[in-house]
């Protein structure tokens, strides 16, 4: 079967292979309350619009710094937190997928009734959120979870035993000195034994604590694993241990890996794809070695930049860089690229607005010490009002002068003063889209797209 | 005093800045005693950055807070040896150095902060969150640098003055600055201090220090509070800089920008550091040299250069294949099977044996010495040992492959 | 401080069953407990006094009708201690002291118990329902639990007793209605905080049913601040029920300590200090050595150091 694409869903291509796991469009916003009454006032946008599908027998790495979303789009996929928009699908053919994308660009009205009834049918036989009954159970057997802290995911009051065997218990799969043996080829199979077997998770290090976390998610002889950076707490030597063992495990029992990691060295190691996400949004998808050989985002560019050993095995000292500036608010992102704001090669179309212009002042100078109020027309057209006429004269000049970044300088379509007012105008843009730029790598950095943000 | 003081011969002292001689630290408890750090020895010259780097549990953070006395006793206890600290005016004029397992508490307060400066791995904790970043940061000012807060005065300051600049002034005397008058002459001294911890700040390239001076360490990113820790460790220009993980707590991108700022301070402040990490790509790109722990004890010292490309301890050779690198290919990472031994009331033997491929009945039995003069470089090895000593036949000992790729 | 907090290779050990290594736990525990001198004091110190209950009925003869009715020996009233058939001497009213202290533990203990029982599982009870389910649910108990914890529980206890009328029952139910709001807030609290830990998502993801999470992995890791408290509570039940019957509000002529420190009273000032000093020494004794016990306990079941 081919694979066809479309410019909304990245799918690498992958012959043959149908997807275990698909997402599309996937949001997952927690809401922001304040005040007595706990009114929301806001949603922090973890997870926005991810869509990528894991193909059987592969292993997708999902990279990024804390902040990024990786952790809750893992937890949303093994269903332990419920998406809160776009749809995670268990076993939907690329077929099926495709044909989920046709139907969402007819208007909603302009549906045939036929269309509506196979979307609904798809809907309640793949989507996790509505699967119910033996469906559930399938998929709830079929997509298990290991956790990064191998202390705090094993019941501290149950024997090894007890929580390895526990699924097999659930299931009703096996009972007494049946169960016994099969948690005891269970622990075989991660290197560990029967000597184990009526001990305490305390009584043992972190590698092998994972290995038992790891025991307990292959019980039920899963399809799927999600692994939420399962070596990150432990030291280089076991890491390795345990990475091998999931190789090793893979390749055995043919298992699909959701890696989410921030160790880019770890990722590319253990992944077919991999999956750069920053702010809650993914910025690049590709193959391994095509995202070592040829990143095509200046944020991975800059993951890689800092830890070079990843791109020689080196030899020649090259420099590390890493990037200034801090986490955006996820609850207010970016406009345009939401990686504008600390990219190295950002350009004037990459999304500055006034909000920029506002942090600039306020990590470089104190003029926004007298600002009285703000007229927000929209997010790339506002008026600051000051308490004098110096103050707002001050700010503008500010704005103009070099220490500005170029390219927000550029961006900048319109700065005036009027009395104490300041009227900052910014070219508007749209939101980036991940595109494909060959051979299903895709990235949402426009100087690597067709896509020229702007109106 | 009489602590033996293998490879650290007391020739080459007056480069030095500190040296760790035979340190044992020890924890008593319930199921024995604990050797955290069992023998360590290695050298610290001045304005080198050495870099100590093993997993966890090896000492290396124990080792680091042996300078500055900060092990709880009990259950800690320094079982053995000795830090000898060459401050600044000590290595001037060739004086003698201090024990820091000896002085006296009071001198210690002064080196504290002052002489040694210690960073930590989480910023967040280290600083306190009641009170405002310009307060902590001033803190070591009103501490130790008394004298530049009074500079203005020319050593004529008024006693109540000299007192709020070491943080000493009463309730009566506070009172008395909001009055002429002392108050102009207060407000001289916060303008001072506000000076100082400004351009404290503005060294670790904080843009608006003003801005970050009034802020509290919950409104700051890990980044930022790093940052802060940082220019409150180096504001009084101490002779070392112990980093204990300083980044670890950090995201990558962040990480290399701390990275940096550290290695430019050190260059321009001319500060020895202590660099303590699990990172090896870390201390790779930071130190001059590295120092090896491995449960405990010193595996082998050598310059990065060395340690990086000529490994010489089964461990440190291990731990260099295991981190995923260009060269791997999945399923094929080297990996240090078993686990670290335990550390409680251990026999006298090479406490990698019981994961080395090259061990040999020696290794379970006899604990190696820190030696150079076989591998060029100090190296705990019964490799590099000559058998004469051991008095065992050559053929016993573990046989290295010593030319590594 | 010490980053080699986590043992490494477990000592190789034959294989056991899980009776044996459960049974070798909880002695690893006991004798942890028993390893505080003072712990084991107030232990000695509550086997000694729950054996006197349970031998009161051989060490004195049970007086009849009602056993829990002192005897009255109208003969020899205000006997001092050492008169012979009355070990500890007699009241104003001829009760013999002696008789009181050895019912007395047996009433406390009954007392102490029911309360214990009643209010544990009560509080435990709707701290998890508020806990485990939270919401609107949570929100609803724990209001009623704070305008309970609004009121000093012995005031509260006075006044249910006073309305009821007095009865050793009625004090029973009073203490009950009063002391389960602090097991509520404890459990609650605890499974709020056990509730997140990583084991609770772990059993969602393999697909348990919610009140088998709830049996398996969030209770069993609530329980043991209860168990302190409880142990606690064994002391300061009899030391609020002794002082509500002292001030009249049980039966006339029970046999219990806070009834028989107020017979004694009026002897106090003319040097009968017998009949109200053996009884308040037991009242005493009794909270002194659960108070002793619970703090052992907490310490070695502080829930920092998962419950090792």
């Amino acid at each position: 079967m081919t694979t066809l694409r479309d410019d909304t869903v990245a799918t690498p291509a992958k012959v043959g292979n149908e997807p275990v796991i698909t997402l599309r469009g996937v949001e997952k916003y927690f809401p922001v309350r304040e005040g007595v009454f706990q009114q929301v006032v806001g949603h922090v946008r973890a997870v926005d619009n991810v869509s990528f599908e894991i193909p059987r027998g592969q292993t997708v790495g999902l990279v990024g710094e804390s902040g990024c979303g990786k952790t809750t789009l893992g937890r949303c996929i093994a269903g332990l937190t419920d998406a809160t928009g776009g749809g995670i699908y268990f076993r939907l053919s690329v077929a099926d997928r495709q044909f989920l994308d046709q139907v969402d660009a007819i208007p909603q009205e302009q549906r045939t009734q036929e269309q509506r009834d196979r979307v609904e049918r798809l809907e309640r036989a793949h989507r996790i959120d509505r699967l119910k009954g033996d469906a559930w159970r399938t998929y709830r057997r079929n997509c298990q979870f290991v956790f990064q802290d191998a202390f705090s995911s094993l019941n501290p009051r149950q024997l090894v035993k007890d929580i390895v065997g526990r699924p097999l218990k659930v299931y009703k799969e096996a009972s007494g000195p049946g169960l016994t043996e099969r948690v005891v080829g269970l622990l075989e199979s991660v290197g560990l034994g029967r000597q184990h077997l009526y001990r305490y998770p305390h009584e043992f290090s972190g590698g092998q604590r994972q290995r038992i976390s790891i025991a307990r998610a292959l019980a039920l002889d899963p399809e799927f694993i999600v692994l939420d950076e399962p070596t990150s707490a432990l030291d280089v030597s076991v890491q390795s241990q345990i990475l091998n063992l999931l190789h090793e495990l893979q390749q055995e029992r043919g298992l699909t890996y959701l890696f989410i990691t921030h160790d880019l060295g770890v990722v590319r190691l253990m992944s077919d794809d991999i999956v750069v996400m920053y702010l809650g949004e993914v910025m690049e998808h590709a193959t391994s070695e095509e995202l070592f050989a040829s990143p095509r985002h200046p944020y991975t560019d800059a993951l890689l930049a800092a830890n070079p050993d990843l791109l020689s095995d080196g030899d020649e000292d090259t420099e590390m860089r890493g990037l200034e500036g801090t986490l955006p608010d996820p609850a207010r992102p970016p406009r345009g690229c939401r990686f504008h704001t600390r990219c190295p090669v950002a350009t004037p179309r990459c999304g500055w607005e006034v909000d920029d212009a506002v942090a600039w002042l306020l990590d470089n100078a104190t003029v926004l010490d007298g600002l009285s109020g703000v007229e927000r027309a929209t997010d790339f057209d506002s008026v600051l009002r000051f308490g004098d006429e110096a103050a707002a004269g001050e700010a503008a000049s500010l704005l103009e002068s070099s220490d500005v970044p170029a390219s927000m300088r550029t961006a900048m379509v319109e700065l005036g003063t009027d009395g104490a007012q300041l009227r900052i105008r910014f070219e508007e843009v749209d939101a980036v889209r991940l595109e494909d730029v060959g051979g299903g790598h895709t990235t949402s950095c426009i100087l690597h797209t067709s896509q020229s943000a702007g109106s | 005093m009489t602590a033996a003081a293998p490879a650290t011969a007391g020739e080459k002292t007056a480069a030095l800045v500190a040296s760790v001689e035979d340190l044992r630290v020890h924890f008593e408890l319930k199921a024995g005693v604990l050797h955290a750090v069992d023998g360590v020895s290695f050298d610290i010259a001045d304005g080198e950055t050495l870099g100590l780097v093993g997993e966890t549990g090896c000492g290396k953070s124990v080792t680091a807070r042996s300078f500055l006395r900060l092990i709880p006793t009990p259950p800690g206890r320094y079982a053995g040896g000795r830090i000898r600290f060459w401050p600044k005016e000590a290595r001037q004029s060739g004086g003698e150095p201090v024990d820091l397992l000896q002085v006296p508490t009071s001198d210690m307060l002064d080196i504290r902060g002052n002489r040694i400066a210690m960073i930590f791995q989480d910023p967040g904790k280290a600083l306190n969150p009641a009170l405002p970043i310009r307060e902590q940061v001033a803190e070591v000012f009103y501490q130790h640098r008394t004298e530049d807060l009074l500079e203005a005065w020319n050593g004529r300051a008024p006693r109540p003055i000299r007192r709020a600049a070491s943080q000493r002034a009463g309730k009566l005397e506070r009172l008395a600055f909001k009055f002429p008058p002392l108050r102009s002459q207060s407000k001289r001294l916060k303008r001072r201090v506000d000076e100082l911890v400004g351009d404290a700040l503005a060294e670790t390239q904080i843009h608006n220090p003003r801005k970050i001076m009034a802020s509290y360490p919950h409104e700051l990113s890990g980044g930022m509070k790093q940052r802060v820790m940082i220019a409150q460790a180096l504001a009084c220009n101490p002779d070392l800089l112990i980093a204990d993980e300083p980044t670890t707590a950090l995201d990558v991108t962040i990480q290399a920008r701390i990275l940096e700022l550290i290695r430019e301070l050190q260059h321009a402040h001319q500060t020895s550091v202590l660099y303590i990490s699990h990172d090896l790509s870390l201390v790779r790109r930071i130190c001059d040299r590295i120092a090896v722990m491995y449960a405990g004890r010193i595996a082998e010292i050598g310059t990065t250069q060395q340690v990086f490309h000529d490994p010489r301890h089964p461990y440190t050779q291990g731990l260099l294949a295991a981190v995923p690198s260009f060269a791997h290919r999945r399923g094929e990472l080297a990996a240090i099977e078993g686990t670290v031994p335990e550390l409680i009331d251990p026999d006298p033997s090479c406490r990698f044996h019981t994961r080395c491929a090259f061990a040999t009945d020696i290794c379970g039995r006899v604990d190696p010495v820190l030696d150079g003069r076989v591998a060029g470089r100090p190296v705990a090895c019964h490799g590099y040992a000559s058998p004469e000593e051991l008095g065992v036949a050559a053929a016993e000992l573990p046989h290295l492959d010593r030319s590594p790729a | 401080m010490v980053d080699t907090a986590a043992p490494r290779e477990p000592l190789t050990r034959t294989e056991s069953g899980p009776l044996a290594v459960r049974l070798r736990r909880a002695g690893e525990l006991t004798r942890e407990v028993l390893r505080n001198p003072t712990t084991l004091m107030g232990l000695i110190v509550i086997v000694t006094l729950i054996s006197l209950a349970f031998l009161a009925p051989l060490l004195t003869e049970p007086n009849r009708p009602d056993a829990y009715q002192m005897p009255r020996d109208w003969g020899a009233t205000n006997a001092p201690p050492g008169t012979p058939g009355h070990l500890l001497g007699t009241t104003s009213t001829g009760g013999d002291v002696l008789y009181g202290v050895l019912w007395g533990a047996r009433t406390s203990l009954r007392m102490s118990l029911i309360v214990v029982g009643v209010t544990m599982t009560v509080g435990t009870i709707m701290g998890s329902i508020a806990g485990f389910i939270g919401g609107k649910v949570d929100e609803f108990i724990m209001r009623i639990v704070d305008v309970l914890l609004a009121i000093p529980e012995l005031i509260f206890a006075l006044a249910i007793a006073a309305v009821l009328g007095p009865s050793f029952a009625n004090i029973i139910f009073a203490l009950s209605v009063v002391f389960w709001v602090k097991y509520a807030r404890i459990i609650r609290g605890q499974i709020i905080h056990v509730k997140h830990n990583e084991y609770v998502d772990s059993a969602r993801v393999i697909g348990d049913s919610k009140l088998n999470i709830y049996r398996k992995d969030v209770l069993p890791n609530s329980v043991t601040p209860v168990v302190v408290q409880a142990t606690l509570d064994m002391g300061n039940i009899v030391l609020v029920g002794a002082t509500l019957s002292f001030i009249g509000l049980a039966e006339a002529g029970l046999a219990e300590w806070g009834v028989l420190v107020s017979e004694g009273q009026a002897g106090i000032s003319s040097g009968r200090w017998w009949a109200s000093t053996f009884p308040g020494a037991m009242v005493f004794l009794w909270a002194l050595a659960f108070n002793l016990l619970g703090d052992g306990l907490r310490d070695v079941l502080d829930p920092r150091t998962g419950g090792r």
